[in-house]
């Protein structure tokens, strides 16, 4: 790699490194310490009723963070009312009705190919395997066709491998089958997720990817996003305007967890 | 509580010269204190307007200067917060690569107190028995602020003077746009500063501007003369003395 | 690359302030986010002490940069990225001049990136006959009419929703409006295209985690999401101190640098991006590129003086309460950089002499500090540079400004050495001060060089005796 020996060399002499001054052994952290340690056990033995109170914090955050949460909380509710959001809403840049969805077993679940009302609605989803009837498409020729698939939806749905309640922080990670676009080039973001995916806050969600076993193998992807709310700017005299060049809107539905 | 006895009077170049009336407030207080106040007269400035200016040679001077003077005196006591931040803080920055100085200047800087400091945290008092009737505003200054961390000594004395209603000004702890050569160096901006400090404290019905800094106060009471404001400003210290204002 | 215009500090900043209509966005911005901010912080669950600890964890990766910032490209290459370590603005330049070559890139769209400012990129980037599209809506205006951004986090924040409206219509052919949300649907409109159709996106790095492999991105808008998600390449700039060692660091300091760049808990989006899209992935990037650049921070890292500096995470927040920043805005500090910040690093980066004024205009009142999500010491960094210009300095390269302020000031130590020749000196002063126009008692103007304190007030003459003669005759009356 042309360059990078001298620019580090050049660092190297600027921090004075040499005999006695080879830097710090400690930098990377290796071991979690007992407060990471209890709180790891903390997130992982988080009762429902903890959840159902974490539930109560994001229905108090979502609204001064403009996002739209909704009380429905098992699966048939939550169908029902994403079917009314498709009916409602009106396209941004079209008049046809298109929906993109990621491919994800929780979403599969909502079963909204079967709603009735949805008959003029386009529903597509980010599947990364099946490709076209049958036929072995090429990985170039899927990525083109869910990337038109997306720009065509006025209306994406996700899910998220996390919600850190305090700051209503949704974490999506790139994987095939979760179009990163999914979230971000439709106007409106439809997000539903499980009770059980709720975390406190940024620290237990930053403890869990960093000393979490499962999480450690799985690591960040290539690309992951936390996403606290729709788009905003108020690059325009602090004047707070949604839907700088993201979603508009960010609808929020909670799946309650099974009774135990 | 220290015991009460010496303290040796360090007074800012800005009240020796133009607000003596300041340092004399100061010495009726902490007699009224109880304590037997000195004052070596050889003193001058602690040099602080050279620092600023980035002429350390020349603060050096000043500072060996203020240290032979001083370094007998066991508590020493300024009424200005700007200076002490010079004494306590700078000074180590001046003698950062001289280990006996460093240790001379650090052993005096940690017997340096700011007034409204001296009399609350050193003295343990918070009511000096003062009457003032009027209204008052608190500027608090920068270096006494957030160099030095004082606010709420000064507030707890205002607080505790009897007859006297204290009110807040918008942006009170803002700066007043002083900056010791700035403000000639860079005399539009300080004056504008100055300009929104002013009319806070106009818009916040004060009779008096109260602060713990002459060089803030020397700033704010040039442009409220200038505008022919009825506003006075006074050293917190002539407050406590039971100055009234004419 | 860029070029830097600090020698007009002054002018700029009198006629910045004499343009009321700045002065109210001025006002509007740091009456807003300055005690936004600090309520924030005062709300830490963690307490305020975690500004410290933050501190700590930067200055720490600081010392350790060059281990920080090979593990990071180690990691990087490993998720099939490609780093490029630029130690010139030139060098970067041409790097990414290359990559957008060899991928025959003809549009690009771009997330604000300070770095990208600072070494002048899309100047080259539209020599070379490629359409640079700034994404960013404040960063959009400012290239529509051609201007310099005039903060770190908000760039056009001197701009009016009418200038802003009659920009949009002149430039993107849209009705006029005054209305921001009719504005920024109408800028939506035109930028969505560009995302759509770019090959290139371009992005900074806020801060970059060496133990993963990551760069992280933050932004309100979705704009650097839509640039590092639907254009085949991204290229992302670094300035070569943006990271951290550990994931848990950077839990705090983005959290931290939320905080100051906008009164946020944490930024609408947190991007972590460690390489082009995976094969079986959906979408994304088919080639990351991170470019790592110097540009004088090695010499700003070498100097134990100012190494404090690379600590910082440009969130803007010294510019949110900047009293000579809220009066003169951004424009005056005439690089990339401005406020306090700007104010240390222009010089540093620029040098010196180019910057003298930035050095020495500010009041050095401590607001800057106290703003910074990591109590940053910009004061100290001030009067060091300071120490700088005054007395000259070989290693970086500084001639001391001007001889009559330094024989000013000998000659002040001469005068103040002695409490006679002092005393001496007042007395001329108090006769000579009574042929100054006066007013009420106060001198109303003052000769040259002190005129300036006496445009628009007055001052308090010397007093007849000072406090020493005074205290003398008070202790000669006591005996």
């Amino acid at each position: 790699m042309p360059g990078r020996t001298e620019f580090i060399q050049t660092i190297g002499k600027a921090l004075g490194r040499g005999a006695g001054n080879a830097g710090d052994a400690d930098i990377f952290t290796t071991t979690a310490s007992l407060e990471q340690e209890a709180l790891l056990a903390r997130i992982k033995t988080r009762s429902a009723a903890e959840r159902k109170q974490l539930r109560g914090v994001i229905e108090q955050v979502a609204g001064p963070l403009h996002i739209d949460f909704h009380p429905e909380d098992n699966l048939d509710d939550i169908a029902g009312a994403i079917g009314r959001l498709i009916l409602e809403k009106d396209p941004e840049w079209g008049t046809e009705k298109s929906v993109v969805r990621w491919d994800h077993p929780l979403l599969s679940r909502l079963h909204l190919e079967s709603l009735a009302e949805l008959d003029g609605v386009t529903l597509h989803t980010t599947d990364c395997v099946s490709g076209g009837q049958g036929a072995k498409v090429s990985a170039a020729a899927q990525r083109s066709a869910i990337r038109e698939n997306v720009e065509a939806s006025f209306i994406g749905i996700t899910s998220a491998d996390y919600l850190a309640a305090a700051t209503a922080t949704l974490v999506m990670r790139s994987r095939p089958g979760h179009a990163r676009s999914a979230s971000l080039v439709p106007s409106i973001h439809i997000v539903v997720i499980e009770e059980e995916k709720l975390l406190a806050n940024l620290e237990e969600l930053y403890t869990l990817l960093k000393w979490d076993p499962e999480e450690q193998a799985q690591g960040l992807t290539n690309c992951l996003s936390l996403i606290s709310g729709p788009s905003k700017t108020g690059d325009i005299e602090l004047v707070m305007v949604h839907g700088a060049h993201g979603p508009r809107e960010l609808h929020l539905f909670i799946v309650k967890g099974e009774a135990p | 509580m220290q015991k009460k006895d010496n303290v040796t009077l360090f007074v800012q170049c800005i009240v020796d010269t133009m607000y003596p009336e300041v340092a004399e407030s100061m010495v009726d207080v902490l007699e009224g204190l109880g304590l037997h106040v000195d004052c070596p007269t050889e003193q001058t400035c602690c040099g602080q307007p050279a620092f600023n200016a980035g002429h350390q040679q020349v603060a050096r001077a000043a500072a060996e200067k203020f240290i032979t003077i001083f370094e007998g005196a066991q508590t020493i006591v300024s009424p200005s917060g700007s200076c002490v931040n010079m004494v306590r803080n700078h000074y180590q920055d001046l003698f950062k690569d001289d280990p006996a100085m460093l240790a001379r200047v650090k052993a005096i800087g940690e017997r340096t107190f700011e007034f409204t400091e001296y009399i609350v945290d050193v003295l343990g008092v918070e009511d000096v028995g003062a009457r003032f009737n009027g209204k008052v505003t608190y500027h608090a200054s920068c270096h006494l602020n957030r160099f030095l961390h004082i606010d709420r000594q000064p507030r707890a004395l205002l607080a505790n003077i009897s007859d006297m209603t204290l009110v807040e000004m918008k942006d009170a702890d803002k700066c007043c746009g002083f900056g010791g050569t700035f403000a000639v160096k860079f005399s539009e901006i300080s004056e504008a500063l100055v300009e929104d400090k002013v009319n806070n404290i106009i818009a916040s019905g004060a009779d008096v501007v109260a602060g713990c800094d002459m060089g803030c106060l020397m700033n704010i009471e040039g442009m409220l003369s200038r505008k022919q404001s009825p506003v006075k400003v006074m050293h917190i210290a002539e407050l406590l003395a039971g100055k009234s204002y004419e | 690359m860029s070029e830097i215009t600090s020698a007009e500090y002054k002018k700029v900043a009198v006629d910045s302030i004499a343009d009321p209509v700045l002065q109210s966005a001025l006002e509007s911005l740091q009456s807003r986010l300055g005690p936004a901010t600090q309520n924030l912080y005062q709300n830490l669950p963690e307490g305020q002490e975690l500004r410290k600890t933050a501190h700590g964890y930067r200055r720490k990766a600081i010392d350790n940069l060059d281990i920080l910032l090979e593990a990071l490209a180690d990691n990087v290459e490993k998720n099939g990225g490609t780093v490029h370590f630029a130690a010139t603005d030139k060098e970067a330049v041409d790097i990414c001049l290359n990559i957008a070559r060899d991928h025959d890139v003809k549009k690009v769209v771009k997330g604000k990136s300070m770095v990208t400012e600072e070494i002048g990129l899309n100047h080259a980037l539209e020599e070379a006959g490629i359409d640079v599209a700034e994404t960013d809506l404040g960063e959009f205006i400012i290239q529509l009419a051609d201007e310099k951004p005039t903060h770190i986090v908000a760039p056009a924040i001197h701009k009016t929703r009418q200038q802003v409206g009659k920009l949009f219509s002149e430039k993107l052919g849209t009705p006029y409006t005054e209305d921001p949300p009719t504005l920024t649907f109408d800028a939506r409109k035109a930028l969505r295209e560009k995302f759509l159709t770019a090959d290139m996106g371009i992005t900074g790095c806020n801060l970059a985690c060496a133990e993963t492999g990551h760069i992280t991105t933050v932004s309100n808008e979705g704009n650097i999401r839509m640039s590092t998600t639907l254009p085949k390449v991204h290229v992302a700039f670094m300035g070569m101190e943006r990271i951290v060692a550990n994931l848990e660091e950077q839990q705090s300091i983005l959290r931290l640098m939320s905080m100051g760049a906008a009164g946020q808990q944490i930024g609408g989006y947190v991007s972590y991006i460690g390489g082009p899209a995976a094969e079986n992935h959906c979408d994304g990037p088919q080639a990351f590129h991170l470019i790592i650049v110097d540009n004088g921070r090695s010499k700003i890292l070498a100097d134990e003086e100012f190494r404090e500096m690379l600590c910082c995470i440009r969130c803007g927040a010294c510019l949110n309460v900047c009293p000579v920043y809220g009066k003169i805005g951004g424009q005056a500090y005439g690089s990339a950089y401005s406020g306090p910040v700007g104010a240390v690093v222009t010089p540093l980066l620029f040098g010196v002499n180019n910057a003298a004024d930035l050095c020495t205009g500010e009041t050095l009142c401590g607001a800057c500090r106290q703003a910074c999500p990591l109590e940053i010491n910009l004061p100290r960094m001030l009067l060091a540079l300071r120490a700088k210009l005054s007395e000259g300095d070989a290693k970086w390269g500084v001639q001391p400004k001007g001889k009559s302020e330094k024989l000013m000031f000998e000659a002040w130590q001469k005068i103040i050495k002695r409490r006679k020749v002092y005393d001496l000196f007042l007395k001329i002063g108090y006769v000579l001060q009574k042929i100054l126009p006066a007013q009420d008692g106060m001198i109303r103007r003052l000769p040259f060089p002190f005129n300036g304190w006496t445009n628009n007030r007055n001052l308090k003459p010397l007093a007849a005796k000072t406090f020493m003669q005074r205290w003398k005759e008070r202790e000669g009356g006591k005996q």
